[in-house]
């Protein structure tokens, strides 16, 4: 029994962990609806600076932490400055495209400057333990408890009683009404970053502290755990993102206890989609709370797309299609087929995110299913490849959407952190299931792509085959959204209240949509799965999902020609600038940022 | 031509110059190129540390060759691609490669997704490609161009069980594993070389690379009652659950793979990893000439820095990619064929490496038993810790 205590004060102890992060982010969700993707990488700033203070510069303690918050609060002022002011007025989306532009180009920056290399921090407590229950405790767990409690408790006294807190919460529930009464919503907004900065740097450098390392790798994993834990506690609120922490580190350890280390994250995220579900406010919402999200229109305003004149098109894809005749090199074409794959996979996620609002941060998960159902078909029951392509196809679309389904009733942001959870539990499912899909190892020796017996080897047959496939589903997809279909799922993303009282059901359309996008995203992974031959657990990961929702935004969400046309700009980028080499990661952040400050409804627009 | 190292094509160049002075024109544009040979690999990304280890294992190997004369008097250069260990951009990496004619030989990547989805295009196109980093069993079942240095697990693993069972008497062990496919593999060679040598396994725990808090996975540990902690991990993950490990009041004994052997692993661990046992293939003070030289030359290039296990195997892969162009020319053909025909090429992980033809895979690696003592890694002297 003593055992159970040490699972749950060694829940507790992590929780308590990841209550720093949360609590910031649940401040800035507070103020600006906005997941701030760019707070793990403002703890991984805190955490460095901390190095240069503690190693460098021998601060003592109390100097440190001043220094990490007040550099991490410049940070967190220029972000608010230069990178989500100016788009206050643009898209809603957009900040949120811009959040992981800026967390590109952090991550980088500090990357070049320190190296990739972990390094130790080390703790400037004295080392002493103290024994509870079957472990101990050190100094470093109670300061992050007191960090974390007292920055939460601070908080809630700042909101209520305040006078900039009241301006905080007056922006939070209504900017324009907040604005009338004379309220400074740029002011409000600024200190809302300072001070969320300010503490996601000292909680990156006392994590860094407790675990004596740190690392580049270190920011998106405390965004997602973040994340997760704000939106258990009820987006936006404080002291529920403390109690949602440590319920999530209690669950982890429980987890851990009962199932074994391996299924750790999988007990983490069916917290957050069960919460989601059976509470979609989080918690600790009251009764009275406003809804998160407006109960009319979405985040996805509506722009003039560019008109492309069909015999534009019809010229550039007859220009693509005759590519291969022409002496390009190969490179060319396997950077243009890996284009097209992401391209079906943008086709399917404008379908969801942009046409239907529903915007999937996990996408990625549909390109496992696929890739695994073609590559099991063929490996095992000797499916013809392009059958099993199809296969895969179908599967993504029927496990995928029945997979999303529980999620029908989230809107808006709740939608992107329920798909974001489904997608690392797919990814943790394949890892764990290993008498199907041999977990860890991988499946190797995936047959390569096959059509009517014809064996599909060189990169021009593969570019040819993989073209047309998106060429044929964006004409469908084309067909889709001018059809009454395409209007229901419009109509339902305008306004859903608006298209309920005129009879169209919600889970029917958002079925729909997703067995379409399922489809094409299924199709796109088991094509990569004969592509390359092995495919493992982290061949699609977040990454990927991120990726790809960025193609969207930036094409113009629900645009079709946009989703292929961002697909071409996302994957060459980085190859054009390999000339720059370490710097080519910094210079694409850079450049989305800037894409989406000048065109924050996509390129080609919103559909 | 980015990533070619600015200083070598310098130094090149000067050379050239120089032997342009001395032989006729014809010669000098012989030999003024640099031989080339592609890395494919992750600079930026959650695996670029190791990236950037291998750069430092290249070039110090590339010196060394340039100061013996190069290949035949001819430079050797890598290009290095960053490959974020993304599957999708190491097969464009993979056609570039391919595609470019003074490329004649591959080396990387670093992930298992990435290396074995280019491995097709390598095969295809017939460019040798060289992964001293893939363990995956199925790696060089690839194809015929594809090679390893990679110590295979089922050569390594017996190692550290014979250390942790007979050597150092351990009896009932838990064994905690990245759940990698190279940790899942280790794992399996081990439990059966370990139950070979009549050790029981108590409890095995695989954890994802991103975790970091063990305080949970060691409460499991403690409750399975073994003498013994086998560490299959990397020296980020190994250190953080050595900290735990004592952190929970855990006192048994550890031994950990060889992947743990950076001095990193004592920067992040301090005290923690104190005592703890490491089968490596090479060690500090080890008599062998090929290992001073690497340990002496490494030290000297990067400001007294020691090496780890990633910067000996890319030094050790350079090395042998030297040797095997020797034999086999700029043909790339040929450099598949020398593969088969590259004999006792020094390294300092096997001590001499030759290919076994039919696995296209060096066996025989070297064994060292070592023990963290004082914030030093030193050969075991046999007492228990």
């Amino acid at each position: 029994m003593s055992s159970w205590l040490d699972y749950t004060i060694n829940g507790l102890i992590v929780g308590n962990v990841y209550a720093l992060v949360a609590v910031g982010l649940a401040l800035i969700f507070g103020v600006s609806r906005l997941i701030n993707f760019a707070q793990g990488s403002i703890y991984l700033v805190g955490a460095y600076i901390g190095w240069v203070a503690v190693v460098q510069l021998h601060t003592p303690l109390p100097l440190t932490i001043i220094v990490v918050a007040a550099a991490a609060a410049i940070v967190g002022l220029i972000i608010e400055r230069f990178g989500l002011r100016p788009l206050q007025n643009s898209v809603r989306i957009a900040p949120l495209l811009a959040t992981i532009g800026i967390s590109f180009v952090l991550d980088q920056l500090v990357m070049l400057t320190f190296s990739p290399n972990p390094r130790a921090l080390p703790s400037q407590l004295p080392d002493v333990r103290f024994q509870v229950g079957g472990g101990t405790i050190g100094p470093l767990d109670l300061l992050i408890a007191g960090v974390g409690l007292t920055s939460a408790l601070l908080l809630f006294v700042f909101l209520r009683y305040s006078k900039l807190g009241w301006a905080v919460r007056a922006a939070s529930q209504d900017r324009d009404a907040a604005m009338q009464m004379g309220v400074d919503v740029n002011r409000v907004n600024q200190a809302v970053f300072g001070i969320a900065a300010a503490l996601g740097g000292v909680s990156g450098m006392l994590v860094g502290m407790y675990y004596n390392q740190i690392d580049t790798a270190m920011s998106l994993q405390a965004t997602l755990k973040g994340v997760v834990a704000e939106v258990v506690g009820g987006a936006g609120n404080v002291p529920g993102a403390v109690i949602g922490s440590l319920l999530l580190g209690l669950v982890e350890s429980y987890g851990v206890a009962v199932f074994g280390t391996s299924y750790r994250n999988l007990f983490a995220f069916l917290l957050l989609v069960v919460v989601l579900v059976l509470r979609p406010n989080g918690l600790f919402a009251s009764a009275r709370q406003a809804p998160p999200e407006p109960l009319t229109g979405t985040f996805i305003a509506p722009s003039r797309p560019v008109r492309i004149p069909w015999w534009a098109l019809a010229v550039a894809a007859a220009g693509f299609a005759v590519l291969p005749l022409f002496p390009v090199s190969f490179y060319v074409l396997q950077t243009l087929i890996n284009a097209w794959l992401l391209g079906m996979l943008a086709l399917s996620l404008t379908l969801v995110a942009g046409t239907m609002g529903q915007v999937s941060l996990g996408h990625a998960a549909l390109l496992a299913i696929g890739a695994y159902t073609s590559a099991l078909l063929s490996l095992t029951l000797n499916v013809p490849v392009g059958l099993a392509v199809i296969g895969g196809g179908l599967m993504s679309a029927a496990l995928g959407t029945l997979l999303i389904s529980p999620s029908f009733r989230l809107r808006g942001h709740y939608v992107s952190i329920a798909t974001l959870a489904i997608g690392e539990i797919v990814s943790l499912v394949i890892l764990n299931w290993e008498s199907v899909t041999r977990g860890p190892i991988g499946i190797s020796g995936i047959p390569p792509l096959s059509v009517f017996g014809y064996d599909l080897i060189s990169p021009t047959s593969i570019y040819w085959f993989s073209f047309a496939v998106m060429v044929v589903l964006a004409l469908l997809q084309g067909r889709l959204l001018t059809s009454h279909l395409g209007r229901s799922f419009r109509a339902i993303r305008d306004d859903d209240i608006a298209a309920r009282a005129y009879g169209l059901s919600l889970n029917r359309y958002k079925s729909l949509a997703f067995i379409f996008g399922g489809f094409a995203a299924g199709i796109s992974g088991g094509i990569a799965a004969h592509l390359y031959s092995y495919i493992n657990h982290e061949t699609f990961n977040t990454q990927q999902s991120i990726l790809a929702l960025t193609v969207v935004i930036l094409g113009g969400l629900g645009n079709v020609v946009g989703a292929m046309l961002g697909a071409v700009a996302l994957v060459g980028l980085p190859e054009v600038f390999r000339i720059a080499a370490e710097y080519r990661i910094l210079i694409y952040g850079i450049v989305l940022l800037l894409l989406v400050r000048f065109r924050p409804q996509g390129l080609l627009g919103t559909m | 031509m980015s990533n070619i190292d600015r200083r070598t094509l310098v130094k090149g160049s000067l050379a050239a110059m120089m032997a342009g002075a001395a032989v006729s024109r014809g010669a000098f544009a012989d030999t003024s190129e640099p031989i080339l040979l592609g890395v494919s690999g992750p600079l930026t990304g959650p695996n670029a540390q190791y990236g950037t280890q291998w750069k430092q294992g290249f070039d110090l190997a590339l010196d060394e060759i340039m100061a013996a004369g190069g290949i035949n008097g001819r430079k050797l250069a890598y290009q290095f691609e960053d490959s974020q260990s993304d599957p999708r951009q190491s097969v464009a990496i993979a056609q570039k490669f391919v595609s470019n004619p003074a490329i004649v030989l591959e080396l990387g990547d670093f992930s298992s997704p990435a290396s074995m989805a280019a491995s097709p295009i390598y095969q295809r196109g017939g460019l040798v490609q060289f992964g001293f980093t893939n363990s995956h069993p199925d790696f060089t079942k690839g194809g015929d161009f594809m090679w390893s240095t990679s110590v295979s697990q089922a050569d390594e693993q017996p190692l550290l069980a014979a250390y942790a069972v007979k050597r150092l008497g351990l009896k009932k062990l838990a064994v905690l594993h990245l759940n990698t496919d190279w940790g899942r593999t280790s794992r399996d060679y081990f439990v059966k070389a370990a139950k070979e040598y009549g050790a029981e396994i108590a409890v095995t725990e695989g954890y994802i690379a991103e975790e970091r808090d063990f305080r949970s996975t060691l409460v499991r540990v403690r409750d399975a009652n073994p003498d013994g902690l086998i560490l299959i991990s990397y020296y980020s993950d190994g250190a953080l659950i050595a900290r735990q490990a004592r952190q929970v009041g855990l006192k048994q004994v550890m031994c950990a793979a060889s992947s743990v052997y950076s001095p990193k692993f004592i920067e992040l661990g301090g005290e923690a990893v104190e005592d703890v046992h490491v089968g490596t293939r090479y060690f500090p003070e080890d008599t062998r000439p090929e290992v001073q030289k690497f340990i002496a030359g490494f030290k000297k290039k990067y400001n007294g820095q020691e090496p780890d296990a990633f910067n000996a195997y890319a030094y050790d892969a350079m090395n042998m990619a030297a040797a095997v162009v020797k034999i086999g020319g700029t043909d790339r053909k040929a450099i598949r064929d020398a593969f088969t025909k590259v004999k006792d090429v020094p390294s300092v992980i096997f001590g001499t490496a030759t290919f076994d033809i039919a696995t296209r895979r060096v066996k025989g690696a070297m064994n060292a038993e070592l023990v963290v003592r004082k914030g030093q890694f030193a050969l075991w002297d046999g007492k228990p810790t």
